[in-house]
């Protein structure tokens, strides 16, 4: 009996770790222009950072041939040719941690070439080492029958 | 052996020997045109056989990047060809000749290196051919390579709208001659009006209002499209020379200079400064159209003689002029 | 939870010992691989749109690593078509055994090299290698071919299934990670095997080959080196052998204390976090060392992998090994405790694999409608644009898969060091510090 409400009590902790809404720091939102430069098969800067709510304007750069950005769970994108800044504007309305990529095939290692932009806190990194703390500690408190 | 075993064998063998055989011989049915940067072979054939009047049907496929297909000369609308995909193009010619045919997505800094021809053969529906114009700085007898400095610059960039103001009271009717224009640096023209009472701020404006009388809106929307599919890679899109591929044509410049061993000055080996006044402010139009049909001698900037129709090169030095000037909306 | 003995049911042992469905199963993977080593060969050089790249390193690997192995164990080993002409040659068949059997060498299998340790080396060099085999159609068709071929020579020298047995990179983590799938192939009655006279199931019959993964059945007790091919099924002449569904991992309970193996699992492990970091992470000079084979950033590269799969990795593993029971001895503690890192390892790579996965899933349907880059539409799909999918479930998938791999390893991390008896509890934080880096590597 009390097995299982501790087993109960522990599955709702990881509930909660999971789904819980936490306060998030309010920052006003800003308008942000970043120059990103895309090249075979990197864009710099390749690591973004920006708050959630604000507005968001990304210029690609192509440096050597036609290049694409395309973000996932925005699912915005541009492609730009070398001589041709290109402009993405959007609202970072989804916090998070989203990969950029290209999306105009430019060579072998075009699918690898990604970058990260994180939206306010990548809360659900968080959320993750939590779970996997959570069961760590639960494999430790429930041993399991011995062999 | 038993039937099974048989039959089953000989379903393997056919089954292998078509997974081989067919996808090969569709293979080889298919001619396509291989579409790579130039460094690694441009385009594959790059020379091709055509007809007058007859349709041309040509698939294309990229190995590597985004490339495009146009021909020059014929303004046409060029033809995305995507890695991996084939893009078909069907073209005929009405004229016999040697066309050539370039890649309009840019692909690395040797892009404007690929280029192949059209053989045309037949005779022409289209009647007879006009003869060739020499170009102007030929018949003008304009040395296209020596130094075009002007030795005075304006304080401020010249305006178009003050100019216009200015020139109402002005009598300008030879000044404003296209002839002239062409044929004319804005510093030329800016020398002549000294005979007016103006102030040199007040002439500069006037040079630039008589620059945009001899173009159209729709000529510089041209040639800013020109300019920035062809020209901002290495010219920069703000003219200044500055252009994504600027520092690799400084490099190849330099070792090229190493090893020729010229006298060349190195700032030849950069993509022009169109924010410069002095250089701009004293070259011709005509100047200008010659280094864009005929190219570099050995700096990075192409030929574009047999790409751009001459419509388009005049369109786009209008266009040059504009980083100087500014011109009404 | 007890076994459920699958071939009780009439139609799957039918199902299973009839050499038709078999066949016709054989016939459509053998003919799609060799599809494939032609495409790669003369098809597009862009890898997304030739079906050897996105047929094999998305298709083919995303139904291995999600659905295969977890679920099937060797399942693959099953169906590949990569042993199949050697094998028909080998045989002088492609169904039951030939009056008249070829004269082949039938070599043993040399006895230093009767380990994993070849599979381990042609895995890493597939690994060290991969940003360029993974993207370039003709290397793949090359890798794919030098396979088929390497095993059509290999049974000309060696009796069974050597290339599969001890070559094969893929066959090396199939088989210790087959440990955790719940499926099985077992005697059901042990005194039956003693008193067999011939032992058919290893030495073949008129009514089948013997083992051609040179197992012996009678033996069998892990999935580790069973490639369910069947035969001895058939060749048995007591019907002494089952299939089994059972529980996940059950093979995890008796962890193998063998070296080989150990180190395949740091190397399946330690590969997953590398590779999420180079072609998944926003680094791009990881990914030009990784690519650009030959120059010196690549043997940097090179060498930083190697250092971790054989330094740093086991290295910080045994440091919670040293103050063990010295009654048992080190390589028998590490090789027990390296059990925990199975499941652990399978886990990662179906993280990793999940994400580019869905990311490139969609061209697939352009693959099969233009194979080769030709300009067909063999199903209308052709055009299909590139647009990753179910995006939304990517992040909770990668998370439940890595939280729920990181539970199951600790489960096996304690049941391996009661073995050895040892505590369990630094090993556990070692594979909670390695799922908290691949987390933040994917996440």
């Amino acid at each position: 009996m009390r097995f299982s409400f501790s087993l109960l009590l522990f599955v709702m902790a990881g509930l909660v770790v999971a789904f819980a809404p936490l306060p998030v720091q309010s920052i006003a939102p800003r308008e942000r222009i970043f120059r990103i430069d895309a090249r075979q098969y990197a864009y710099s800067p390749s690591e973004i950072h920006v708050n959630a709510g604000d507005t968001v304007t990304f210029e690609l750069v192509s440096t050597d041939v036609v290049h694409g950005l395309y973000i996932d769970g925005y699912d915005v994108s541009v492609e730009a040719d070398p001589g041709q800044t290109a402009t993405l504007t959007f609202t970072t309305n989804k916090p998070g941690s989203f990969r950029f990529r290209c999306n105009v095939t430019c060579g072998a290692m075009h699918p690898f070439m990604i970058g990260k932009l994180t939206v306010g806190t990548n809360l659900w990194l968080y959320r993750a080492f939590g779970l996997a703390g959570l069961a760590v500690i639960g494999v430790l408190m429930w041993p399991g029958p011995k062999a | 052996m038993k039937r099974s075993e048989l039959i089953s064998r000989l379903l393997i063998i056919t089954g292998i020997l078509l997974t081989i055989g067919a996808p090969l011989y569709l293979w080889k049915s298919t001619p396509l045109i291989h579409a790579q940067m130039s460094e690694e072979g441009g385009w594959t054939p790059d020379t091709i056989k055509a007809e007058v009047g007859e349709p041309l049907h040509l698939q294309f496929t990229s190995d590597d990047v985004m490339h495009g297909f146009a021909v020059g000369q014929l303004d046409m609308e060029s033809v995305d060809i995507e890695p991996g995909k084939v893009a078909d193009v069907t073209l005929t010619f009405e004229k016999p000749g040697i066309y050539t045919f370039f890649c309009t997505r840019w692909c690395g800094v040797n892009h404007w290196r690929m280029r192949g021809t059209i053989e045309v053969t037949g005779t022409s529906s289209a009647g007879e051919d006009l003869p060739l114009d020499i170009p102007l700085y030929v018949s003008l007898g304009l040395d296209i390579d020596a130094p075009h400095e002007s030795p005075v610059v304006p304080e401020m960039q010249p305006s178009a709208v003050h100019g216009r103001t200015r020139a109402e009271n002005l009598d300008l009717a030879n000044l404003i001659e296209p002839a002239l224009y062409k044929a004319s640096s804005p510093y030329q023209i800016f020398q002549q009006l000294d005979s007016t009472a103006l102030l040199e701020t007040e002439e500069w404006d006037v040079v630039a209002y008589i620059w945009q009388t001899n173009t159209t809106p729709e000529s510089l929307a041209n040639g800013r499209e020109l300019y920035a599919q062809n020209c901002a890679a290495c010219h920069g899109e703000s003219g200044a020379g500055d252009g994504v591929f600027a520092d690799d044509m400084a490099a190849a410049g330099k070792a090229s200079m190493e090893s020729m061993n010229s006298s060349i000055e190195s700032m030849m080996q950069t993509p022009a400064n169109f924010t410069d006044p002095k250089r701009v402010l004293g070259a011709r139009p005509a100047i200008l159209q010659g280094k864009i049909l005929r190219g570099g001698m050995g700096t990075g900037m192409p030929m574009w003689g047999s790409i751009f129709t001459e419509e388009q090169i005049w369109d786009l030095v209008a266009y040059l002029y504009s980083f100087q000037f500014e011109y009404e909306e | 939870m007890a076994k459920i003995e699958l071939t009780r049911n009439r139609f799957i042992k039918n199902l299973l010992m009839n050499r038709y469905p078999q066949l016709a199963v054989f016939f459509v993977m053998l003919v799609g691989y060799i599809f494939a080593i032609h495409a790669g060969l003369i098809g597009t050089p862009v890898g997304s749109h030739n079906f050897s790249i996105v047929f094999v390193w998305i298709a083919w690997w995303a139904i291995l690593i999600l659905i295969a192995v977890p679920f099937f164990g060797r399942g693959w080993c099953a169906v590949c078509p990569i042993p199949l002409p050697a094998e028909w040659l080998q045989r002088g068949a492609v169904l039951a055994p030939p009056e008249k059997k070829p004269r082949w060498l039938n070599l043993r299998w040399p006895k230093a090299l009767r380990n994993i340790w070849l599979q381990n080396i042609s895995f890493l060099l597939l690994a060290l290698f991969s940003s360029v085999l993974l993207t370039t159609p003709n290397i793949t068709g090359i890798a794919l071919a030098v396979m088929l071929f390497g095993a059509i020579g290999l049974s000309t020298i060696f009796e069974r299934r050597a290339f599969c047995r001890y070559l094969c990179p893929v066959g090396g983590f199939i088989g210790i990670y087959a440990q955790t799938a719940p499926i099985e192939l077992r005697i059901k009655d042990k005194q039956v095997c003693a008193s067999c006279v011939g032992k058919p199931c290893y030495n073949g019959s008129a009514a089948g080959y013997g083992c051609p993964w040179d197992v012996f059945p009678g033996g069998l007790t892990k999935n580790t080196y069973c490639g369910l091919c069947m035969e001895c099924i058939r060749t048995c002449p007591h019907d002494n052998i089952a299939v089994n569904l059972r529980p996940f991992s059950a093979d995890l309970a008796k962890p193998s204390t063998r070296m080989d193996e150990a180190f395949k699992a740091f190397i399946m492990f330690g590969s997953a976090m590398i590779y999420a970091g180079v072609l998944l992470g926003p680094w791009g000079a990881l990914k030009d060392a990784a690519y650009n084979v030959g120059t010196g950033a690549w043997f940097v590269y090179a060498a930083v992998f190697l250092a971790i799969i054989f330094g740093i990795l086991p290295g910080a593993f045994s440091l919670g090994l040293l103050k063990g029971n010295n009654n048992i001895p080190f390589r028998q503690r590490f090789a027990s405790l390296s059990t925990a890192l199975i499941p652990l390892g399978l886990m990662f790579w179906v993280a990793f694999s999940l994400s580019f996965v869905m990311t490139n899933a969609s061209y697939i349907m352009a693959a099969l409608s233009d194979p080769l880059g030709l300009g067909w539409n063999l199903f209308g799909t052709a055009n299909m644009a590139w647009q990753p999918m179910l995006t939304t479930l990517l992040a909770p998938a990668q998370t439940l898969a890595l939280v729920g791999g990181l539970i199951w390893s600790a489960r096996t991390a304690q049941k391996a060091a009661n073995e050895v008896r040892v505590s369990s509890i630094p090993l556990i934080g070692y594979c909670f510090a390695a799922t908290a880096f691949m987390l933040w590597l994917l996440l």
